[in-house]
């Protein structure tokens, strides 16, 4: 049977993350590779409304403190094929008690708005 | 990297007015192993979260052909992986509205880096333990005692603690926990369960004693025991049949003793009767079943629950043995192989045959409500198959 342990780093303090919860996908914006590139900025209004703007888009969120948190998960080890090789493991890496989830539609930012002649 | 600059540019743009938003601001980006889909995300039940922080382990455990089951030190839990229409993004170091209040830092960009992103989760849900594995590979080779030729040639059969916990879909003390329920116990390392005809033999050696020692059967000494069955049984043998069958206590004066378990040995001697019979006559064996317990104990039938039943609409009414412990452990096959075996049942004979399918916070009614179909029949409330069974 398999065996795959799942570890905590734990007992010294994991990490603490925040997930950021979007609708629809995200995609780059000069369809190179997404790594590396720019998602956007995120500000908090002073009533702690989170707004994050993605390209031409405003979006307005809110703080969710979730009833189940997640622990994030990286995988490690080889995972060889065989029965008596060492199976995969993973190692939590933090966990996310918080998300900012973005569900109301964005606001689109114009720019340019062209006087009337 | 994005400037304080740039930031402001963008907000007079978006025309926002930056009186009305915190000072800090997180410019958010993809990290360099943000695509290469390493990370992934574990939602977790109540008291896992805990369990993690406290520098504990989980487990994964199935075979190939198995639902795969998560293990912590005590629970079992369903993995499955669920989908969801939105992008959920890992972000590291990225700070709440609350966070930002309390530190007044005076740095006001904070560079993000995206960790990972993805559109699914694992997502478990609790679940009862797969233990009639357990028994199952405990069966392959019963004890059968010190005389028995067979210990001496298979070694195969045999499970240490280590091998259970890698062949069984459930936590380590749920494990260890059934093993104590089905009277296991461990031999030169090995877990083993006693062959039963052995059993009763050893259970038959101490009654006997209490019976010509005249000793209440709530006050049974072990220092006794062991002296006068020593000769006839190993040691360890003698006092595991009395933690099976009994309520281990020290006295005030230190001494050990045995509160016996009636119900469970008059439970034991009516299986003994009913294994060599495919149904008894209810009324005979009532007789010869009483008449086999030891002195001072009372058999009643509602010792037999998921042990034996009784057809009352067979003339005479007549009894046979049926064991929950070899009906299928998944809940419809468990039902179909109710029905198959009798049509309609009532709530009080199929009970005990379907307590054990019950998920944490589940009632039978609920599983009846579920699994079967109600009607009448001459006042009496019964129960039968949803659907035909062949």
């Amino acid at each position: 049977m398999v065996q795959i342990v799942i570890s905590s780093g734990g007992a010294g303090g994991l990490a603490q993350w925040v997930l950021v919860e979007l609708q629809g996908e995200v995609e780059p914006r000069q369809s190179g590779e997404l790594a590396g590139s720019l998602l956007g900025d995120l500000h908090y209004t002073r009533e702690g409304v989170p707004v994050l703007i993605v390209g031409h888009h405003i979006l307005y969120g809110k703080v969710v403190q979730l009833e189940k948190p997640f622990a994030v998960l990286v995988k490690r080890g080889a995972g060889e094929p065989s029965p008596a090789g060492p199976h995969a493991c993973y190692t939590v890496t933090a966990l996310i008690k918080t998300k900012l989830l973005f569900k109301t539609r964005p606001k689109p930012i114009i720019t340019n708005v062209p006087k009337k002649v | 990297m994005r400037s304080r600059a740039e930031v402001d540019a963008t907000l007079r743009t978006a025309k926002l007015n930056p009186a009305e938003l915190l000072p800090v601001v997180h410019c958010l980006s993809f990290g360099p192993q943000a695509g290469a889909g390493e990370c992934c995300l574990l939602q977790l039940e109540p008291g896992l979260c805990a369990e993690l922080e406290a520098g504990r382990s989980l487990v994964i455990r199935g075979e190939k052909d198995e639902q795969a089951v998560l293990c912590s030190k005590d629970k079992t839990y369903d993995l499955k992986i669920a989908d969801t229409s939105n992008m959920l993004l890992f972000i590291p170091g990225c700070k709440t509205p609350e966070q930002l209040n309390a530190d007044q830092a005076s740095c006001n960009v904070i560079h993000s880096q995206i960790a990972g992103f993805s559109n699914n989760y694992w997502e478990l849900r609790r679940c009862r333990p797969k233990l009639k594995k357990l028994r199952k590979l405990l069966m392959e080779d019963p004890y059968e005692g010190p005389d028995s030729r067979k210990d001496q040639t298979l070694t195969f059969s045999k499970y240490t603690t280590e091998d259970l916990l890698s062949l069984i879909q459930a936590s380590e003390e749920e494990i260890l926990h059934q093993l104590q329920v089905i009277d296991a116990c461990k031999i030169e390392g090995f877990w083993r369960i006693l062959e039963f005809d052995y059993e009763m033999k050893l259970l038959n050696h101490v009654t006997q004693l209490i019976d010509s020692e005249s000793w209440s059967l709530s006050k049974v000494p072990l220092c006794t025991c062991l002296e006068e069955l020593g000769s006839l049984e190993p040691r360890e043998m003698i006092e595991h049949t009395l933690l099976s069958y009994g309520r281990k206590y020290i006295d005030d004066a230190g001494e050990v003793y045995f509160e016996m378990y009636e119900d469970k040995i008059c439970r034991a001697i009516a299986q003994m009767l009913l294994q060599n019979a495919v149904k008894f006559n209810l009324s005979e064996f009532h007789e010869v079943w009483q008449q086999s317990v030891p002195e001072g104990m009372t058999t009643r039938l509602d010792q037999l629950k998921g042990l034996a039943l009784v057809d009352k609409a067979s003339r005479p009414e007549t009894i046979f043995l049926l064991k929950v412990e070899d009906l299928p452990e998944d809940n419809q096959e468990r039902f179909n192989s109710l029905f198959s075996i009798r049509e309609k049942w009532t709530e009080e004979d199929i009970t005990p045959y379907i307590q054990d399918l019950c998920a944490e916070k589940q009632t039978v009614g609920a599983l009846l409500t579920k699994y079967a179909r109600s009607s009448m029949q001459n006042g009496v409330k019964v129960y039968n198959s949803r659907r035909p069974i062949s």
